[in-house]
């Protein structure tokens, strides 16, 4: 079968060291984006099980899968999880959710979780869209910023780079690194003409005597994105309180999270090194929905 | 209510009720856009002044500038070349943003029998010249409405014009007085419509409807307990997004919108010199972002409505490629931040995306709910 190289691997797992049955409380949590589904089920706000597929052409299907997965053969069923809370661009659509929720606040909680109690600046890349979101106290939202309508630059763009450009999704971020320095960015204001700009940076008039190498096209697209971020994190409030600044204890949660050629540019731009985690990032939003399901 | 819903309906029959009122009363119809447009003078010379709402409709314009218009003026554009406002008599532009005058050369050049008249207004609201120079315009402007109605203004005409917008002033500020308890009697959207009803409708009519109004409400039971928002930013031409704020529990309590609050906030204090008394009017209305430039008065101004009308949020909402709205924001944004309340920007076009709007809507919400360690009201330093 030919490679199909936008195709990020799905993951889940479910663990056989946390008897469910013991458990006083579980409670799950299933994030249904606009690219991608996840699921996160909580035993005692142990984490029990988790998936994270793709999303094919029926929101339903996907929401219904993750959380098969995510439960994998545990013998648990869906009547055994106390409170399921849903949420993302998919909510709707995960027939099983006994509540929806806003994932801004599923957000800052889940990273929280994952990244822990130094998180100030919450940073979703996800499939269309980008959130900031400051933190204070243990996990209340005091600001954020999401991009407006246009969806350009964030991970359903990579995907459909990756395919275009014919390099595996898994490293073109690895890639856009190793040149000497950033080129000119492509086109930010439109998905669709970054994508031809991107294809036209290769026949360039300016470049012919010494064309773009692919890792410098790839550099040039993936520094567009970064730079469509950091327009969104830079219009949260700085914070002013003594050394620590709104850009220091930063995670990234998200798809593109796994993007370094996204991520280390955005920590360029604001002189930083993101927190890191065991966790897979895109789980933030089902894990906090998970760590919300259950309180009033 | 049916006296609230009526309002939607002669929002949506705007066109019709513009026709009608012709066929009635013989008088021209007179359209505008921009914020500035002393609508006084108009109505003394017999005319029923329009504001121009824009609405989604398919494109007539293949041109490339249109695409880089906001969204409104795009649409009005279409509007204008579709026929929806045929029933146009006289078009007029005060001098404020590129794009409304985009819409105004556009209509200028396609509708040849289309009366129009472009109108300077300072930019500088505050300047010493301001008065005599809009005192000046308007004198050109009367002379043009006199020479099309037929009709010469006189004072007594202007006097009663006055009279009549200055009733329909006070009685807008009486509903948003309603607004100002916790409990309020009328929600965002159904202000909305009063609101844009009363900018397409004869204010002696519209008068009416708001006397008999305003003592049902003083009568009606109040809504809950919700969170307060404040609306500020461009221009809206519906009240979608306050109904979408409704549907998540909140309640928009007041704004400071062009077509909004600032349209009627401050009345024409009477005085012989009658164009004086207008330019001196609107020279004193809050600014609008394009003429806020070098006195800054919108950020005080909205400041002091956020405490008078006590609420937990402010909502940004520019339409897309706005620019005065694009150039004051860093402004506001300061102004609510050094004072600590809670605000969310966000960018919109004619339509809204329901389920986008409404995450952001609802982390918003989240946010400046009080909670373990916010307790109610914006003053309150956070924990952090």
């Amino acid at each position: 079968m030919e490679q199909e190289y936008w195709k990020w691997p799905e993951t889940g797992h479910t663990s056989t060291e946390i008897d469910w049955r013991k458990a006083k409380k579980v409670t799950a949590g299933v994030d249904i984006g606009s690219t991608s589904a996840q699921a996160v089920i909580l035993c005692d706000g142990e984490l029990f099980g988790w998936a994270n597929i793709r999303i094919g052409v029926s929101f339903k299907k996907a929401a219904d899968l993750a959380m098969e997965k995510a439960m994998g053969s545990s013998g648990m069923t869906l009547k055994d999880i106390g409170e399921i809370v849903s949420i993302g661009w998919g909510a709707d659509n995960a027939a099983y959710a006994t509540k929806k929720m806003n994932e801004i606040v599923c957000q800052a909680k889940g990273a929280r979780y994952m990244f822990g109690p130094e998180v100030h600046t919450v940073v979703d890349l996800g499939g269309q869209s980008v959130a900031a979101i400051r933190l204070y106290d243990w996990d209340r939202v005091q600001d954020f910023f999401m991009n407006d309508k246009c969806a350009t630059g964030m991970g359903r763009n990579v995907e459909s780079l990756c395919e275009l450009l014919q390099v595996p999704i898994e490293e073109i971020g690895e890639l856009s690194l190793d040149v000497p320095g950033d080129p000119v960015p492509v086109s930010t204001t439109c998905y669709n003409f970054a994508e031809t700009e991107t294809m036209g940076l290769f026949g360039r008039p300016e470049y012919r005597s010494s064309p773009l190498t692919e890792n410098q096209v790839y550099a040039a697209h993936l520094f567009a994105i970064s730079t469509r971020a950091s327009s969104v994190i830079g219009k949260l409030a700085p914070l002013d309180v003594g050394e620590l600044s709104v850009y220091k204890e930063l995670c990234f949660t998200g798809g593109l999270a796994k993007n370094k050629g996204v991520t280390k540019r955005i920590e360029r731009d604001f002189k930083t090194t993101a927190l890191t985690s065991e966790y897979d990032p895109q789980l933030a939003g089902a894990i906090g929905a998970a760590l919300l399901a259950g309180t009033d | 209510m049916e006296k609230l819903d009526q309002f939607k309906e002669m929002v949506k029959n705007r066109h019709d009720y513009a026709w009608s009122w012709k066929a009635r009363t013989g008088g021209k119809v007179l359209g505008y856009c921009p914020p500035y447009m002393p609508e006084e003078l108009a109505y003394a010379a017999g005319m029923l002044p329009v504001r121009l709402l824009a609405e989604q409709m398919p494109d007539v314009v293949s041109a490339k500038w249109i695409y880089a218009s906001c969204y409104p003026a795009k649409n009005m554009t279409n509007m204008i070349l579709s026929g929806v406002y045929d029933y146009m008599d006289v078009f007029v532009n005060i001098e404020d943003c590129q794009w409304m005058f985009n819409v105004f050369e556009v209509a200028m050049h396609t509708n040849p029998s289309l009366l129009t008249h472009y109108m300077f207004f300072t930019d500088y609201p505050e300047a010493p010249t301001a008065k005599d120079v809009t005192v000046s315009e308007y004198k050109v402007l009367k002379g043009k409405l006199e020479t099309w109605s037929g009709k010469t203004i006189t004072d007594e005409a202007l006097d009663e014009a006055i009279a009549i917008y200055n009733t329909n002033r006070r009685l807008l500020r009486r509903i948003y007085e309603l607004r100002r308890v916790y409990r309020t009697v009328i929600l965002g959207s159904e202000m909305m419509y009063i609101l844009l009803a009363n900018q397409v409708t004869d204010k002696a009519e519209m008068n009416r409807l708001l006397e008999e109004l305003i003592p049902e409400l003083e009568k009606h039971e109040p809504f809950d307990d919700r969170l307060r928002l404040m609306l500020i930013g461009s221009e809206t031409y519906s009240a979608e997004l306050e109904e979408l704020v409704e549907s998540l529990g909140a309640n928009v309590v007041v704004d400071e919108l062009d077509n909004g609050s600032s349209s009627f906030w401050n009345e024409v204090v009477p005085q012989k010199d009658r164009l004086l008394a207008l330019a001196f009017r609107y020279l004193g209305r809050p600014h609008s972002a394009m003429k806020d430039s070098n006195w800054r008065r919108r950020p005080q101004h909205i400041f002091e409505l956020t405490e008078d009308y006590m609420v937990d949020g402010v909502l940004i909402v520019k339409q897309l490629l706005c620019h005065p709205h694009g150039s004051d924001n860093y402004a506001l944004w300061k102004m609510l931040r050094e004072r600590n309340i809670p605000y969310h920007f966000f960018e919109r076009d004619t339509t809204l995306p329901p389920d986008e709007t409404k995450i952001r809507l609802g982390g918003f919400l989240d946010m400046v709910r009080p909670g373990v360690t916010r307790i109610r009201g914006w003053h309150q330093p956070l924990v952090i």
